[in-house]
């Protein structure tokens, strides 16, 4: 690998003039003038750098530092101490008398919850559309053609818009809001739709799961042992499911009141119960996932592709079923293609989150904005924004690091 | 399994059972309709399903959508506020500067269609297609413009476009080297025809034309900044590595719309004092830097694609290390990360939407506004045109790109 100006330095650094490699006495060496030295030059060069950067870096504060006693503020970081007054509708509890810190806090935990929940149904619904572009029926791999052309290219801030003003506005008033069977609502004011609720008998039920999980590992190890021992076919999901089935039934059974789904009702003009998503929070997730998720569906398509199409055949040719052929041979290969990709993807979900500001749901960008106008210290906030983003694309990376290892691995592994 | 393609094995292999001639590319028979519609939509059960189920869907919706543009929908907003959605505030007695760049960038953007085209290949579903197409866009514009000298106005740019296109293709080998050093020279040639000899302050410009001159200027500017940077990150010198790996890292960290948000806030504070540049060139400064990031990931992508082997080469008929780069390397680094980088481009394009948050009278901004007062305040039309104007822009330059990589063989090698 080349490794920059200079990789043949060191071999030349020696300061010996070339006559003298070629040369005849060792003792007639000679030092080279020092100015011809690479490896002198390299330590100079990068030290002039280093004193133009740290130069640049001092002017711009020195310039930050006075602009901002020429308006009156400070460079500290005090403020977040004081009294936000910002009102945040959403999130975890708080209210506007607190800090901004504690502002602060809401609307990174905001980011993440529109993040996480985003990242989750963008790699859904991008694998059921780069599926159905790879799919034999005409019609449903052109819709997918489709919806990947017209959603890629348009800006995604045009699209959240969309969804919010043109079309969840135009939804009726939740008194007449859509109703799905009326356990699922749709209005102007959001969504509500039903959502597990956890009574007191939890945890003891959560210990039934568990036997039950066990028994039915056990099932699954001896269903294997027999196939194994006497060749005929395991049918390990069809006796182990049941048994994890019973169990649980038969421990709910006997705790009550461990899940139960809490279905939302409109009540006066509000929702109540079940799990309730805001206009705003509906409008910047659906904007999100349906733009990122065009991206996905062609990231899935290539990875598909990618896999060679030898492994197919011989996959085929072993007898595999057209099933089997997915799940133990094309899809193990195309995931491990399309996980660096798909972690950009997941990191720009996450930065475009940041276009929640143009619905005002109160994630980092929007409560951001709102700060630096009331607080009036644009560098401090800017700086923790940034620094906040870069945290979180960093774990993200991170993650996705760990899993890229581990299906690498899986691979390699023989 | 009946809905299965049947692979090129199970092909070959059924060809050898019935024909012992091995055709290299077997014609391919005509097939009727009703053979197509069994082959493509009703293979199988599953297959049917999912026809019947997906065909249900989108024809409700697609009978919907229909039904509101031709009857509900109010499109004359669209047709009051062109000028705004186009050009902004820009004063209309300098409105031939814009044209003038208008007819730059179609003979540009014809002649590299052109270039990279290698013969005409009219099918009759392309025709009718593109005969469709040309149809819808004719009645859109009839719709649209009104008077004689605007119909000769883009009547204009249809001709240099087709006469672009041609001459294009006549010149395919000479003209590569030509059209790149065009399109690089695009960039101060427009800013000159827009600002220069009297011309018009950028506070000035708006609208879709905004959107373009920040793309432009984000692109042609973060494209040598990225290489530096990419260059950058590869050196073997410590500090300069470290140096570029932060800039980089920490441009990528944080979304556009926060570094808008530092470039509209704090770089008047960093700037020395009595320096003061207008907002939209604080905006054309912040693009550039955060699109030099990307610029330089991508590049560097490229450079890991270099096989060692022409890194020694290069070293061993004795070229120094910037020859070595300018010469050897980063033409074959550049050359694999074309799709990845006309992907950044666009996405760049796309992202000049967000000037309209920090409060930029580009596009998007016009459609937010346009349907106040006067007309139903129902966003929808104009974020749709709003949207059509960015689609048909970087739905171009994405098939360009395609069209690109199969003529450059890029990923055959």
């Amino acid at each position: 690998m080349w490794t920059g100006p200079g990789s043949l330095g060191p071999r030349l650094a020696h300061g010996l003039r070339f006559t003298e490699m070629a040369g005849s006495s060792v003792a007639e060496v000679q030092r080279a003038a020092i100015w011809r030295n690479v490896r002198f030059l390299r330590v100079v060069g990068q030290l002039v750098f280093a004193v133009v950067v740290v130069w640049a870096f001092r002017e711009l504060y020195l310039n930050l530092e006075y602009g901002v006693r020429r308006v009156g503020t400070d460079l500290s970081f005090d403020f977040l101490q004081t009294r936000s007054g910002i009102p945040i509708k959403e999130g975890i509890a708080y209210d506007p008398n607190q800090s901004y810190l504690r502002a602060y806090v809401v609307a990174v935990a905001n980011t993440v919850r529109v993040a996480g929940i985003g990242v989750v149904l963008a790699m859904l619904l991008g694998l059921v559309i780069g599926v159905a572009r790879l799919s034999p029926n005409w019609l449903v791999r052109k819709i997918a053609q489709v919806y990947v052309e017209v959603i890629r290219n348009t800006p995604v801030l045009i699209q959240i818009i969309f969804w919010y003003f043109g079309i969840l506005f135009a939804l009726p008033l939740i008194e007449g809001g859509l109703s799905l069977g009326g356990v699922a609502f749709l209005s102007q004011r959001g969504a509500a739709i039903p959502w597990p609720h956890i009574g007191e008998g939890a945890g003891a039920w959560g210990l039934w799961l568990l036997g039950g999980l066990v028994l039915a590992g056990a099932v699954w190890w001896w269903r294997t042992k027999v196939n194994e021992r006497t060749g005929r076919p395991h049918h390990r999901v069809l006796w182990s499911l049941p048994v994890l089935v019973a169990v649980a039934a038969v421990g709910y059974a006997i705790v009550g009141d461990a899940v139960r789904l809490d279905v939302p009702e409109v009540a006066g003009r509000l929702y109540r119960g079940g799990f309730q998503l805001s206009g705003e929070f509906t409008g910047i997730l659906v904007g999100l996932v349906i733009y990122t998720a065009a991206f996905i569906a062609e990231i899935v398509r290539g990875s598909i592709l990618a896999v060679d199409r030898g492994q197919k055949e011989a996959a085929q040719a072993l007898g595999l079923s057209p099933a089997q052929q997915l799940r133990f041979v094309v899809l193990p290969q195309a995931f491990r293609i399309a996980v660096p990709p798909l972690n950009s993807q997941f990191l720009n979900l996450t930065k475009n989150s940041s276009l929640a500001v143009a619905v005002a749901y109160p994630e980092l960008s929007s409560v951001s904005s709102t700060m630096i106008n009331q607080a009036g210290r644009p560098f401090q906030i800017t700086m923790l924004v940034m620094a906040t983003y870069l945290t979180m694309s960093l774990t993200i990376s991170f993650v996705m690091n760990v899993v890229n290892r581990v299906v690498t691995r899986k691979g390699e592994g023989r | 399994m009946m809905d299965r393609v049947p692979t090129e094995l199970e092909r070959v292999a059924a060809m050898l059972k019935e024909e012992p001639v091995v055709e290299f590319a077997p014609r391919r028979e005509p097939v009727a309709p009703s053979g197509w519609i069994r082959q493509n939509l009703f293979s199988g059960w599953f297959s049917g399903i999912l026809t019947i189920l997906v065909g249900a869907v989108v024809g409700y919706l697609g009978f919907g959508l229909l039904k509101w543009a031709f009857l509900t929908a109010d499109w004359t907003v669209i047709k009051a506020n062109l000028r705004l959605y186009m050009v902004g505030r820009f004063p209309p007695d300098e409105l031939w500067r814009v044209w003038a760049c208008v007819y730059l960038v179609t003979a540009l953007a014809g002649l590299s269609w052109g270039v990279t085209r290698k013969r005409l290949a009219w099918t009759v579903r392309k025709a009718a297609t593109r005969g469709a197409l040309a149809v819808l866009a004719l009645a859109s514009l009839a719709y649209l413009l009104d008077g004689v000298r605007i119909w000769v106005l883009v009547g204009a740019v249809v001709v240099i476009y087709a006469a672009a296109v041609m001459a294009g293709r006549l010149g395919a080998r000479r003209l590569h080297i030509p059209v790149i050093v065009g399109w690089v020279l695009a960039f101060p040639l427009i800013i000159l025809l827009l600002r220069g000899f009297g011309g018009v302050p950028p506070e000035r410009w708006g609208g879709f034309l905004l959107n373009v001159v920040v793309a432009v200027v984000g692109i042609v500017l973060s494209f040598p900044i990225g290489i530096v940077l990419a260059l950058g990150r590869r050196s073997s010198l410590p500090v300069i590595r470290v140096s570029c790996i932060g800039i980089i890292e920490f441009v990528r960290g944080a979304p556009l719309y926060t570094w808008l948000l530092f470039g509209l806030f704090v770089l008047p504070f960093l700037l020395p004092a009595g320096v003061v540049l207008p907002n939209i060139v604080r905006a054309m400064i912040v693009v550039t830097v955060f699109s030099s990031a990307y610029v330089a990931e991508i590049v560097r992508g490229g450079l890991q694609g270099v096989h060692l082997g022409q890194y020694e080469a290069a070293r061993a008929i004795g070229l120094s290390t910037t020859k070595m780069m300018a010469f050897i390397v980063l033409p074959q680094a550049l050359r694999s990360t074309i799709p990845a980088m006309i992907s950044h481009f666009i996405s760049l394009f796309k992202d000049t939407s967000l000037l309209a948050v920090i409060g930029f009278i580009e596009a998007l901004r016009i459609a937010r506004i346009a349907p106040q007062g006067q007309f139903s305040g129902d966003l929808r039309e104009t974020l749709i045109f709003a949207g059509l104007l960015f689609w048909m822009v970087a739905f171009a330059m994405s098939r360009w790109s395609q069209r690109l990589e199969r003529r450059l063989g890029v990923g055959e090698r």
